[in-house]
């Protein structure tokens, strides 16, 4: 299943943690926002998506609640914790860096 | 507060595993049902929508895999597991694990509960503030004893000390409400409780200023138990005044409940002031340099190690020495832990608490063996299930691991089951106090201590038996074992269960021989010849000076009770003396041979010393070897008589037939004319060497302290009632102690041979135990896996001696084999038990020889019902088994 927009581990990180940071939110709107602000470029493996969740959740990065979503069911909301926030600037920073060089690299000729 | 989080993680995880396991498909089916729900939006069927969500999410059941993993701890949930699979396998075969426990309740509860007495008289340290800084003083000659003018020297001279403390362990009798009453307490001077840094729970301590004159400062600090059981905790106790020695005494203040002075194994009631010596003792020696009565214990100062204390302390004996030459020539100091009178009572103790425990820890060894051999036969029956596990997946590692947790769970039930055991043990061992009038008792409670090396030993054992069976899954070839060859493990070499049994039957033979020796040994001590003879006498003591006698009163009274006595019924003979050999109380002396003029402190010979009435000897059956017994005539009026003891006559005199030599007792004594000569005896202990004895007349040397030996074929506690009687006629306040047959009197001296006997016998049979079942075990194993190959022998025409034979053999060798080894372990551990038994030759061979014959017996009876049920087989049905 190897697609040119599949996500490698870590950049799935990064892109949650971003996604986090401005509200909680559950995995399938976590999924949709990263699908819809990347112009539908980024399709997140939904299967991928639970696991990193959990690992992030383990890290202490982040931390789930049970809430009630606008239709009223319940859903598990993710949000940023200081931790997270922290981890947020840093791989963002470390982003920035790589893909700053990796332009460099392609687009000098 | 990251690490907080993930350990509640964790712990989440683990106990409410079903919960999280729960909210994960909650929180995938909320997923699935949003796609679908966009999915109908963007118009399909519902069927369809749903397919399409499923295909779009993936593997459901991986992503919810991949998400336990991401969470959970791998490690401690597959603990958690496999000690609930563990719990499971245990609970499905009760009587196997019912066995396990009880087996490791013995073996680790043994060596528990001997661990708890280590504990308390060798690890744990004194009640006091920082008790690493204490230390005991005893010096080369004399030993614990230091007189209490040198003790004032050291106190003032030295330099490394904080502070020094004198004290003396000294009875003394107190009024009750029930009549007077011997109680046993501590003279100390006036530094003792600030030296130790103990604090009252009530009232306050004596001080330095308040312990300078003589019989000046009558104070008493209760101990806590005293004041609790004489007082009824009476809270306005201080300042109440107490009679001792028919004085009054100032009650200060309280001692806190766990402090009872600097021995751990006595208990004192009250502490007095040192200067109150002369109140309190009959004889007042505060000012003899010769008197060797006062214990010293000091405080280091900060960072002075104890070597410079030594050098510190010698660097002021040697001053001691230059200003008092005959008394301190050969003053040399040496410090030792405080606690157990230094080494007087400190090295045998130790090397006796040590050797039990080395025998402790070979029974544990041998129960681990026992459980080994136990655990690798039931791998062996699980052989089928552990095939399969490891051929559908399961790492090695992964069935290892799960081997390993379910010996330790069970070793850690165990454990505590010993641990229990052993804390019930300590504390009846606590409470119990010994029946002798000095108050012996030990804290032995077990304590934190102690319960980590219970915890300690539970792991060490489930560990230990379970590496057997551990190694052995680890090489199961799932194969061979699925095809269902019973032989998958390895056959007619020593196998590993074989050598268990080998191992097993040499530390049976270790403790078996062990306990043989120890009861061995005991018997000989109780026949031993201990130069009298105990049956059928009885014994009452009195102290008149502390009741207040002068010595002129004191010995018409002596004479008068004797006389009271000897004229009761069924009295054979009666006499009275100062002390009786081995008892607590023993009493030493110089003398200095007669044929030296120019005497030097160096011609000094110690010597035990006994002051006895006319007809001690007989009326402690001591056969007199030449010469006479004293007479009433041998008083003050007529010249100072001796008897001396054969040892004395030999050593001190050259020559056995000593009557009519004469010896000086003291450097100014008078000469003594040698009267008669008795047999050698045991003086102070049971293991000692014949040592030189003088007998003197009591009418020639007064001493209050009076002990009434009474010859009767009257039952002892008929005899004891008389005696009492007879002397409350005399004297109805007059309290008495020692009250009882000579022979309850010398359990002192049998404590410890007793004690090895009692210890060492329970290690046997307990060794005995497991040995049996051990065998029993593997023999009754060999049979039911070789019961197909004995049907098809027997099938062929083997006669049942032949398959005796095949069942037999191999477990005889292995007997002989075990019992070799062991023999060999003996031999070499002979020295750590020689060092708990009394006059142990370990290479006795009676000894040897019983516990070989001890070991075939129980060989025979260990495999007698396998070896019927194997002759018993029926070709027919063995044949169409399986």
């Amino acid at each position: 299943m190897a697609k040119p927009n599949d996500l490698v581990q870590g950049t799935l990180d990064l892109l949650i943690l971003k996604t986090l940071s401005l509200e909680p939110k559950h995995g399938w709107a976590i999924a949709k926002r990263i699908q819809q602000i990347s112009g539908e470029v980024l399709q997140v493996q939904q299967g991928s998506l639970y696991p990193a969740l959990h690992r992030l959740e383990q890290k202490a990065w982040i931390k789930a609640k049970w809430k009630e979503t606008e239709t009223g069911r319940q859903a598990k909301f993710y949000s940023l914790t200081v931790a997270g926030r922290a981890q947020l600037e840093k791989e963002a920073a470390n982003w920035s860096r790589l893909s700053a060089a990796i332009n460099l690299v392609v687009e000098t000729t | 507060m990251v690490w907080a989080r993930r350990l509640w993680f964790r712990l989440q995880t683990l106990f409410h595993r079903c919960r999280v396991a729960d909210e994960l498909d909650d929180e995938i089916q909320f997923h699935l049902d949003q796609q679908i729900a966009e999915n109908i939006a963007a118009g399909m069927s519902g069927e369809e929508a749903t397919r399409r969500a499923r295909i779009k999410f993936g593997g459901i059941e991986l992503a919810k895999q991949e998400c336990r993993d991401a969470r959970g701890v791998p490690l401690l949930e597959t603990v958690w597991l496999d000690a609930r699979y563990a719990l499971r396998t245990l609970r499905k075969s009760p009587s196997f694990t019912a066995v396990a426990v009880l087996t490791l309740a013995l073996g680790i509860g043994a060596n528990t509960a001997v661990f708890s007495v280590v504990n308390g008289l060798v690890l744990r340290s004194l009640p006091v503030e920082r008790p690493n800084e204490l230390i005991f003083l005893e010096n080369a000659r004399y030993g614990p004893g230091q007189s209490f003018p040198n003790y004032k020297d050291l106190r003032d001279g030295n330099h490394t000390f904080a502070g020094l403390v004198g004290y003396r362990i000294a009875p003394m009798e107190m009024e009750t409400d029930t009549g007077p009453q011997r109680i046993w307490g501590y003279l100390a001077t006036g530094n003792y409780f600030d030296v130790l840094g103990v604090h009252p729970v009530l009232g306050r301590f004596f001080n330095q200023s308040e312990d300078r004159h003589p019989g000046g400062n009558p104070y008493a600090v209760l101990s806590y138990s005293a004041w609790r059981s004489r007082f009824g905790a009476d809270p306005a106790i201080v300042g109440k005044t107490i009679r001792l020695n028919r004085l009054p005494y100032t009650v200060l203040g309280v001692a806190p409940p766990d402090f009872h002075g600097t021995e751990l194994f006595y208990w004192p009631e009250v502490w007095v002031p040192m200067m109150m010596e002369p109140r309190i003792e009959s004889n007042a020696w505060l000012d003899e340099r010769d008197t060797w009565n006062t214990w010293i214990v000091g405080r280091l100062k900060p960072k002075v190690s104890p070597t410079q204390a030594e050098a510190d302390l010698n660097a002021v004996a040697a001053e001691m020495a230059r200003q008092f030459p005959d008394v301190n020539g050969d003053l040399h100091f040496k410090v030792t832990k405080p606690g157990l009178i230094g080494n007087t009572v400190g090295t045998p103790a130790k090397a006796f608490a040590l050797g039990v425990l080395v025998l402790a820890a070979l029974v544990l060894l041998a129960a681990c063996t026992n459980l080994a051999s136990m655990f690798t036969a039931r791998a062996t029956d699980r052989l089928r299930e552990l095939a399969v596990r490891l051929a559908i997946g399961a790492g090695r590692g992964r069935v290892v691991r799960q081997v390993l947790t379910e010996t330790l769970l069970l070793s850690l039930v165990g454990g505590g089951a010993g641990y229990v055991l052993a804390a019930f043990l300590a504390r009846a061992l606590s409470r119990w106090r010994a029946p002798m009038d000095f108050p012996v008792q030990f804290d032995v409670e077990s304590d934190w201590r102690v319960f980590l090396f219970a915890l300690a030993s539970a792991i060490i054992a489930g560990a230990l038996f379970g590496s057997a069976p551990a190694w052995r899954v680890s090489r199961i070839d799932p194969n061979a074992a699925l095809r269902g060859a019973s032989t998958a493990w390895g056959r007619g070499r020593l196998a590993l269960r074989d050598l268990l049994v080998v191992v097993q039957v040499a530390l049976c033979f270790v403790l078996v021989s062990a306990s043989f020796l120890a009861l061995q040994g005991l018997q000989q001590a109780l026949e031993m010849n201990l130069g009298f003879r105990p049956q059928q006498v009885a014994t009452a003591a009195f102290e008149l000076n502390l009741a207040g006698y002068t010595p002129e009163r004191g010995r018409a009274f002596q004479q008068q009770a004797l006389q009271a006595i000897q004229q009761l019924p069924g009295v054979q003979s009666a006499a009275y003396s100062n002390s009786v050999p081995l008892s607590i109380d023993q009493s030493h002396t110089g003398v200095f041979p007669a044929d030296k003029t120019d005497l030097q402190p160096s011609d000094r010979i110690g010597v035990a010393f006994y002051q006895v009435s006319p007809g001690f000897f007989a009326t402690m059956g001591t056969k007199l070897l030449a010469g006479r017994e004293f007479t009433w005539h041998d008083d003050t009026k007529s010249p100072q008589v001796a008897i001396v003891n054969l040892a004395f006559a030999r050593r001190i005199l050259h020559n056995p037939d000593a009557v009519g030599k004469h010896f000086r007792g003291g450097v100014l004594g008078p000469f003594a004319e040698v009267i008669g000569v008795v047999e050698d005896g045991k003086y102070e202990s049971l293991t000692e060497s014949p040592e030189p004895v003088v007998f003197w007349s009591i009418l020639q040397s007064y001493n209050s302290t009076t002990t009434v030996e009474v010859k009767s074929a009257l039952p002892a506690t008929q005899m004891v009632a008389e005696i009492r009687q007879a002397i409350a006629r005399l004297d109805p306040e007059l309290p008495l102690y020692g009250v009882g047959s000579l022979e309850q009197m010398l359990g002192f001296a049998f404590f410890p041979t007793r004690a090895a006997a009692i210890a060492l016998s329970a290690f046997g049979i307990l060794a005995i135990m497991l040995a049996t079942t051990g065998i029993h075990g593997l023999v009754a194993y060999a049979v039911s896996r070789r019961t197909h190959e004995i049907g098809i022998r027997m099938a062929i025409g083997a006669r049942p001696g032949e398959v005796l034979r095949l069942v037999l053999g191999k477990t005889a060798a292995l007997l002989v084999l075990g019992s070799l080894v062991g023999l060999t372990l003996a031999l070499a551990v002979g020295q750590a038990i020689s060092s708990v038994v009394y006059e142990m030759q370990p290479r006795d061979p009676l000894v040897i020889v019983s516990a070989w014959i001890a070991i075939a017996l129980l060989g025979l009876f260990a495999s007698w019902s396998p070896a019927r049920r194997a002759m018993r087989v029926d070709p027919m049905v063995a044949l169409r088994y399986e």
